[in-house]
Parts: structure tokens; sequence; C-alpha cells
């Protein structure tokens, strides 16, 4: 009789499995630090904009806040290629 | 180079008698930038401001009717090439002579064109309000005129059916239905509750007698005639331009030097026989500005060389290598320096394409960008436009280069294997010799980060010299020291006890971790001595350098949708179909070629977005936070670059 309840698990699927579960491991690092980046950079963005409407001279002041939250997804990008390589 | 070009402060003192010569000379020499005179209420001597010089108005008007035909005639002096440069006498005669029919005929056209456009846009509305009543087959007089009866004409949802007598025309034939309805009085609520029940919507009837279908084409028969006309007069105009631009620009060109020249007393001092400035000259230049301004007032003039007290005041002026002065337009979008502190601009011209090669090394995408900043370059005539692009096209050689060395185009690899690291992705399966060397490519990255950090730091401690004086200075420059040593303590700290390739490995010296934990302490203590708040900010000294990550980060991205464009169209569009051609199979190719070009295309942009933006966001926030304020003033020279007319 042959047994269908029980599969076989052999090292490669194991291996397989692993590989899978640090890609997905990959894409949630980058992907939530990235909504988290852009949730952060939101409010700092538009009040930029408006501060630069207002006076020109602040760009480099408020290009520097805007993008001080992406440490946030470049930290989520390390874990990621840390995972992957 | 590495900081802005020595200025001096000159102050000019002569009679009133020379001041024409004076301002006339110093225009032509485009050099003296005018410090203006504010009058303090307090100051002692009588100094009040100068009056423009004589005629000043009429140059003024004048100029304003060529601004007026300029733009009625839609030219822009900035975008027009200069085809020869006429001769300012002759411009001058002619401003005389020509200038004023021109301005008459254009006048003149342009209240011929605005009362046409008038016309036409009335007759538009009436026929438009014929339309609907153009579908019911009954005379505009029919509609009114009438005591016994009344006249529902408009828009409605549907057809109704009215149980009283009645008279009735329903067409669907023009948008949101026509209905009329005439009725006698007596039934008109009733009829009107009945309409509205149905949507209806009234429109007042066109006045007007005749079939309405027959107004309206004569209406639309106005509104041809007049824009025949309109474009008859922009012809007209169009000659006018063609035939007067060269003149046109020149006058614009004479008038505004002349208006300026006359308003330039307002920002000097007066007394009563004398006037006053003072300004700055670069200092290469001063002393031939000066031997010229004795020599055409014949020593009638007193030029006296002030001392630079306050460096904020000064304009700054870049001076760069010819190569490196595009880039100041990248350095203008940050802040301009000041005048005492260092100039990064050549260091930014050096390290900004690297940074862009890095990210966006195909030789495909760099060969793409640099034919589109050579071609853009005909159509863009703006200074800052050129400047940009001249940066674009030294960035886009940067990218070919490194292209060669990763051994990219398009995302395809070349006949070699990669010099440098390759970045090709195992996408599709179907990867050919090396797979991507990511970790590398990180720590080369890190590599970068590291260096240019340090970099910055120095020159921190060269600039808080200049900033700052005694005390303060050197307290600021061993802060700056502190930040170095923290960074390299951690990384000696770091390399001690891991072994990471293509970093020294320092796991087997024990000194090592007492010299890593010597640097980060006194580093430590070095920024808490300037400020002790600033510990807080410890943690960007890993944050700035991972964040040099992003020149792997983002190039392989671009890497990857260029692989995968290829994959999708060659791989599995146009590969399958070409073993066995049917009409489907070539279909599926097209749209396959469609895929790989809009594909590429969006790509390209992504990448000039990507690799511009990074490249110089590493350059605004990474690099320049280390040692550079900028807010300097800039100089702006009393004078313009004659370019349609000479002397």
């Amino acid at each position: 009789m042959v047994d269908f309840g029980t599969a076989e698990l052999t090292l490669e699927m194991v291996q397989a499995s692993q590989l899978g579960m640090r890609a997905l491991g990959a894409g949630l690092a980058i992907g939530l630090t990235g909504i988290a980046a852009g949730v952060a950079e939101m409010a700092i963005g538009s009040a930029a904009v408006g501060a630069t409407a207002e006076n020109r001279d602040v760009f480099g002041l408020v290009l520097l806040l805007t993008v001080i939250p992406e440490t946030i997804v470049i930290s989520g990008l390390v874990v990621a290629l840390l995972l992957l390589f | 180079m590495l900081r802005p070009e020595r200025m001096r402060r000159l102050l000019i003192a002569a009679p009133k008698g020379e001041i024409d010569t004076i301002v006339r000379e110093l225009y032509r020499h485009n050099v003296y930038h005018i410090e203006d005179f504010v009058p303090e209420s307090e100051s002692a001597e009588a100094l009040s401001i100068g009056h423009p010089l004589p005629g000043a108005s009429d140059v003024a008007s004048a100029l304003n009717d060529v601004r007026a035909i300029e733009n009625a005639c839609g030219i822009n002096p900035d975008n027009v090439e200069t085809r020869e440069k006429l001769p300012a006498s002759k411009v001058r005669e002619m401003i005389r002579t020509d200038l004023p029919a021109i301005l008459e005929e254009v006048k003149g056209l342009v209240a011929t064109r605005s009362r046409l456009e008038a016309r036409q846009k009335e007759h538009e509305q009436r026929a438009r309000e014929l339309e609907p009543f153009a579908a019911v087959p009954l005379d505009l007089d029919l509609y009114h005129g009438y005591t016994r009866f009344t006249v529902f004409t408009g828009h409605i949802a549907r057809d109704v059916s009215i149980d009283v007598p009645h008279e009735k025309y329903f067409s669907d034939r023009v948008d949101g239905n026509m209905i009329v309805v005439v009725v006698q009085n007596e039934y008109r609520e009733q009829v009107e509750r009945a309409l509205l029940d149905a949507g209806f919507q009234a429109i007042p009837v066109p006045e007007g007698t005749g079939s309405p279908a027959e107004n309206q084409k004569a209406h639309l028969a106005e509104v041809q005639s007049a824009s025949t006309e309109i474009a008859e007069v922009n012809k007209e105009i169009a000659r006018i331009r063609e035939r007067h631009t060269d003149f046109l620009v020149a006058c614009d060109e004479l008038l505004t030097a002349e208006v300026e020249r006359a308003e330039a007393p307002l920002r000097f001092a007066t007394t009563e026989e004398t006037f006053i400035t003072e300004g700055w000259v670069p200092d290469d230049r001063a002393d031939r500005i000066r031997q010229a301004l004795e020599k055409v007032t014949n020593g009638r003039i007193y030029i006296e060389e002030l001392e630079v007290d306050d460096a904020a005041r000064v304009p700054v002026e870049y001076e760069n290598p010819s190569f490196a002065s595009p880039t100041q337009v990248l350095m203008d979008i940050y802040a301009r320096p000041r005048y005492s502190e260092l100039d990064p601009t050549l260091m930014v011209a050096i390290v900004f394409p690297i940074f862009f090669g890095l990210i966006l090394g195909d030789v495909g995408y760099g060969a793409v960008l640099l034919f589109l900043s050579l071609g853009l370059r005909k159509f863009l005539k703006g200074d800052e436009g050129r400047m940009l692009l001249k940066v674009l096209s030294f960035a886009s050689i940067s990218s070919i280069v490194f292209g060669i060395l990763y051994s990219e185009f398009f995302g395809f690899a070349l006949p070699w294997n990669a010099v440098l690291f390759s970045r090709h992705l195992n996408i599709g399966g179907e990867v050919h010799g090396h797979g991507p060397q990511v970790a590398e490519l990180m720590i080369v990255s890190i590599w970068i980060g590291v260096l240019h950090i340090t970099l910055g730091r120095i020159l921190g401690m060269i600039n808080a010299r200049k900033f700052h004086h005694g005390k303060h200075a050197t307290k600021a420059v061993i802060a700056n020291a502190g930040w170095l040593g923290t960074m390299w303590g951690i990384l000696i700290l770091i390399w001690s006890f891991y072994a990471i390739p293509m970093m020294p490995d320092l796991t087997g010296f024990p000194v090592a971790i007492a010299v890593g934990v010597v640097l980060l302490v006194a580093g430590v203590l070095g920024i808490a001595q300037e400020n002790p708040l600033e510990i807080v900010e410890l943690p960007t000294i890993i944050s700035h350098v991972l964040s040099y990550a992003r020149l792997v980060a983002v190039g392989l991205s671009s890497v990857a949708i260029a692989m995968v464009i290829n994959f999708i169209a060659i791989g599995m569009m146009i590969e399958p179909q070409l073993e066995a051609i049917t009409p489907i199979g070539v279909i599926a190719i097209i749209v396959g070629i469609l895929v790989f070009l809009v594909g590429h295309v969006l790509n390209t942009a992504l990448g000039l977005l990507g690799g511009g933006l990074h490249s110089i966001r590493l350059h605004y926030v990474e690099f320049f936070t280390k040692f550079y304020k900028g807010g300097g003033k800039k100089y702006n020279p009393f004078g313009m670059k004659s370019r349609f007319t000479e002397e």
C-alpha cells in the first residue's frame, strides 16, 4: 500500500524553503521601511515645498530636512541585502 | 580654485559733472558690483540718494514700447540667436525713425485681432444657443408673441405624454434631448409639473427670425470668416516678427543698457557737488578699471581701496577651471559659498559624475543620455539649462565608462566579463559568468562613503578656522576631528571583531581594540566639548556612511528593471514566436518590441532621475553638512554683455 500521508522532506526542499523565507524577509524589510520613510517624508515634503515657494533660498535646508527619514529605508535596504547575499 | 574669486572694495568719488562718463565707463567694463547706498537718518553729512540721469524717463518709455511689441509678436530675447551685431548708432537712429511706425502697426494689428476674437466668440455663443432649436422644425418667430398660449422650450431626460390639448415637438438628436410644448395658458401649471417630473430644464429662445438651422449656419459662417481674418492678422504679425526681430532685440538691449545706466545714480550717494559710490571688483581687474576711470575723467576722480572688514558683505563669484564651471549650477541650487569658505565646486565636479556612473553604469543608457544632452543644447537657450546639460553630458560619459567596466548594455552583458564587480542579476535563469557581486559592491560603496565623509570632515576643520576666531576656532576644529575619530574608532572596532572581505582584517590584534576604543572615546569627548547636545547626533555617523549603499542599491534596481524588460520582451514574447511564425505570433512580436522600447525609455528616465538625484543628494546631505555653510551674495556686476549691438 502506498502511503500518501507523509511526504518525504529532502534537504533540497528545506534549503529551497529557507531561501524563500529569506527572500520574503528581504522583501518585507524593504517594503515596510519604504512605507515608513514615505509616511515620514509626506508631511516634511509638503511643508518643504511650501517653504521653497515662499523663499527659494531655503531649498538646501529643506532638502536636508526632507531626506532625514530616508535613513529608515536605508537600514531596511542594508538588512535586505545582508539577508539575500 | 577651491575658493571664491578674491574681491577688492573700491570707493569712487567724483564731481557730479563726471557722473555720466564714469557710469558709462563702469558699464562698459562690466566688473563693478555696486553696493547700494542706504541713507542713514542719523548721518551727520548731508548725503542723499542721487537722481536719475536726464532723459531716463524717455528711454524707459521707449523700452516699454519695445517690450510691448516683443510681447505682441512673441519674441523673447533670451531665445533669439545672434545673427549679426548691429552698430549702436544705427539702432539709435532706427529707434527714432522706424520704431514709432512699427509700434503703430503692431498696436493696430493687436487691436484688430482682439476685436475679431471678440466677434468670433460672440457668434460661437449664438450658434451654440441655436443648436437645440435647429432640431425642431419651427421658425424662431413662432416661439413668441402669443397671449393665450404658453411655450415651453428646454432639455428633458425623456419624452413625456401630456393629457391636455397641446402641440409638442421632441428630438433626441441633440445632447440632453430637446422638447417644445405649446399649451393654452390654463393648462400651464399642470403641464409644467409633468415636464419637471421628467427632468425638464428650460432654455431661453434665441432672438431672431427665420429657421434656426439657417441662423446657426450664418453664425458659423461668421465664426469661420473671423478665424480666417485672425489667421491673416497673425500672419501679418509673424511677418513683422520675421522682419524686425533682429532690430527689436537690439533695441531692447540698447535701451535696457541705457535705462540701467540712467538709473545707476539711484544707487549712489551724492552731496551737492559730488557723488560717492562703493563697490566690489575682482582682484585681477581692479587696477585696469582704476586706470581706465582715471583716464576718461582726466584725473578728476578719487578712487580709494577700502579694507574688507566684513566678509559677509563681499559678493561671491566662482573661480573654477572651465570643466568644473557647469557644476556651479548645482552649487547655486544648494547655496552659493560664502566669501570666506572653501568652494567645493571642483570636488563636486569630479565626484558627481563618478557617483552617477556607479549608479547608472550602462553603455546603452549612457549613450542615450549623452545624445540627449548634446541634442537638447540646441533647444535650451538659458544659461542655467545649458550648464545642467553640460553636467549631464559629463555624467553620461562617466556612465558609459562604468558601463564598459560593469559590462552592461541596456541590461544585456557585453562580450566580456565585468572588469569591476558584476551586477548581472539572475533574471530569467540565464546568467552568464559571474552572478551579482552585491556584497563586494556594498563594501566598495561603504569605502566610498567613509572616504567621502573623511574628506568632508577634513574640509570642515579647514573651514572652522575661517568661520570662527580664537578659542572658538580651536573648539570647532577639535569637534570636527572628534567626529572623524569617532567614525574611524567605530570602524577599527568593527574590523577587530569581524573579518570583512576587502577591508583590513584586525581580528588577530588586541591592540586594535584598544586603538579603536581610544579613538572612539576621544572622538566623543571632542564632539562634546564644543556642544554636548551634539552627542545625540552620533547615530548619523553610521546612517551617513550606510547611506552610500544607495550607490549600489539604486544601480541594482535599474539593472533589475532593464533585465526584466529584456526577459519579458525577448525571452517571453519574441523568442518563442520566432520558432514558428504564425499571425498571432507576429502580433506578439510587435507587442514585445513595444514593451522593449517603452520599458527602456521609462528606465532611462528613471535612471536619469535616480542617478542624478541620489548622487547630488549624497553631496548635499552627506558631504556638505560636514563643512559647508553657503549663503554668499551673488556677484552681479554693473554692465551687460552685449549680444546684439556693438558700439
